[in-house]
């Protein structure tokens, strides 16, 4: 349904003293089908090149080379807007922060109505945001939980066939993680959403019906959780190991 | 009374549909079109005929004061020079701005001066727009000043709004702020084309407890200019903040300069400046949200000049 064909991307990186840019692949000749209405967990070490993955999917990187099909056509070359109108849609990691915008105008525009009846039953089905956000300025003043709900609801109020979370539990507070796992299991369930949650957290990884373990810029695995269990407790993947120096009931899924 | 232009001015610059509720002043290429007045709010020709005096009583509640100006006459320069005196605790909204409809060669300007006495408790939400209308290619010029002069515990509000259409513009805003008292300026620039747009702000907090926040929003399209300027003085204990963002499109050009100047101990001033372009994860994430890139572009300015 969405089909990443053999792409790559790399990106210049300077280097002292040499004339021109070397470049660095991020994303080396990487190939995956996700299919239509299942959840999937994207995640790997910091820097192994997810969110690259997941920006190159909604088109606000552009491919160095491969192809991406959705639905069976070509998506590769679409803006970003085009994509999501064609219903892919991409929670960010770090969402913008705007001067004079409100939470109303974004999930407005995302819902393509500014009918306060719809907006409210947006939130509700949200569930995470109370109604009393929908007036509050999307700046550097909101908290970084505050954000990412308002992040969650925006794209939840497009109706996407294609869900791209990139880790919508930063900045989260415990009691919202169970929450918001079970909203995005009900929302593939109800609406058939493929989803796709970047995440490190052991909440999403256990609620997914598929894993990626994306290392270097290529799928490591994909599978399910309990496949991918001894290779999340390599040593060569934690970057953490001197913390629990390898104790062996420390449960540690990064 | 209002022909078909007068009508499209007055609905820019002070959203009314016709001739205001409440007490009004409406002056029309230099003389006076119409006035009236209500039981709190007095308006009368000053002693040197150049301007009116706006007096309201102390206590006034919730009432509203409309003074529009429209200028439609080629080669005219029109100044006034008005006074506002707000009694105390009156709580009261004043709807002032300037519309420039140039329809012919010849260049149109106004130079308003608006003094405003704020006695102590009085609570006052000042309302100024301009713009220029017309197919004409006479340059418009609006040379708006304010000078604010507030006594003990009361607060005044200003948005100050030009958006479009002025050719050139040169304004200058001067406050002293009592004791206890609160200024909040609001100022919203939009220039294109070649236009100048210069603001000069001079504040002073002068009492104990003052307090101020000075807000500049500036959109710089084609090849216009924008100048800001503020000096915040501080003189007693008090708070003041300057937060100055400018949006730059095209080959727009900008300055932006604030200044604090603490001559007390207890004086507590920060500010913040910005100038860019539009910031690029804004755009893309109006655009994850289906919007093209123009129709993002359009949205961020609205928000930001809102």
């Amino acid at each position: 349904m969405l089909e990443l064909k053999n792409i790559s991307f790399r990106t210049p990186e300077p280097v002292a003293g040499a004339q021109s840019p070397a470049a660095r692949t991020i994303i080396h000749d990487l190939s995956f089908t996700f299919e239509s209405g299942r959840f999937y967990a994207i995640t790997g070490p910091n820097g192994s090149g997810k969110t690259t993955l997941a920006k190159l999917i909604m088109g606000i990187n552009e491919l160095t080379s491969g192809k991406i099909f959705f639905n069976g056509s070509d998506i590769s070359k679409l803006p970003i807007h085009e994509r999501s109108n064609a219903g892919i849609v991409y929670g960010f990691q770090n969402p913008a922060r705007f001067k004079g915008t409100t939470f109303r105008d974004l999930l407005s525009i995302a819902a393509g109505s500014d009918d306060e009846k719809i907006l409210f039953e947006i939130i509700s089905r949200v569930g995470v945001c109370s109604l009393d956000f929908l007036d509050k300025l999307v700046d550097s003043k909101l908290s970084g939980g505050e954000i990412k709900k308002i992040e969650l609801a925006t794209v939840i109020a497009r109706n996407p066939k294609v869900a791209i979370y990139d880790e919508p539990d930063t900045g989260i507070d415990l009691w919202t993680i169970g929450p918001m796992v079970e909203l995005l299991k009900r929302e593939q369930r109800e609406n058939k959403t493929t989803t796709i949650v970047v995440s490190h957290n052991k909440a999403f990884l256990e609620a997914a019906d598929t894993l990626l373990l994306i290392r270097d810029g290529k799928i490591g695995y994909s599978g399910d959780l309990a496949g991918a269990v001894p290779i999340l407790e390599d040593l060569s993947v934690c970057t953490f190991n001197e913390l629990c120096q390898g104790v062996d009931n420390a449960q540690c899924y990064r | 009374m209002l022909n078909a232009i007068d009508k499209q001015v007055l609905k820019e610059v002070a959203d009314l549909e016709g001739i205001p509720k409440g007490a009004y002043n409406i002056r029309k290429n230099g003389e006076l079109l119409d006035r009236k007045v209500s039981a709190n709010i007095n308006i009368e020709t000053n002693e040197k005929g150049d301007g009116i005096i706006i007096d309201i009583k102390p206590g006034t509640k919730n009432e509203s004061v409309h003074i529009p100006v429209i200028l439609s006459q080629a080669g005219l320069h029109d100044t006034v020079y008005n006074t506002f005196i707000i009694g105390e605790d009156a709580d009261v909204t004043i709807i002032a701005g300037c519309g420039i409809h140039c329809g012919g060669k010849e260049s149109e300007g106004h130079s308003g001066i608006h003094e405003f006495q704020i006695k102590a408790g009085a609570k006052v939400k000042y309302v100024e727009k301009h713009i220029a209308l017309g197919e004409g290619t006479g340059r418009r010029i609006l040379n708006p000043t304010t000078k604010v002069f507030m006594a003990e515990n009361a607060q005044v509000e200003m948005e100050l709004t030009q958006l479009g259409g002025v050719d050139e513009a040169k304004r200058f805003n001067e406050a002293k702020i009592g004791a206890g008292s609160v200024l909040l300026i609001t100022e919203r620039v939009m220039t294109e084309g070649n236009q100048t747009a210069e603001s000069r702000n001079e504040i002073e907090l002068a009492g104990t407890d003052s307090k101020t926040n000075i807000v500049s929003r500036s959109v710089i399209k084609g090849n216009s200019t924008q100048d800001f300027y503020v000096n915040l003085t501080a003189s007693a204990k008090c708070y003041g903040h300057i937060e100055c963002d400018a949006i730059i499109m095209d080959n727009g050009r900008n300055q932006t300069v604030p200044a604090l100047r603490a001559l007390h101990p207890d004086a507590e001033l920060t500010h913040e400046a910005s100038i860019g372009k539009i910031a690029n994860d804004q755009l893309m994430k109006l655009m994850s949200l289906g919007l093209d890139y123009d129709a993002a572009v359009s949205r961020i300015i609205q928000g930001f000049l809102r």
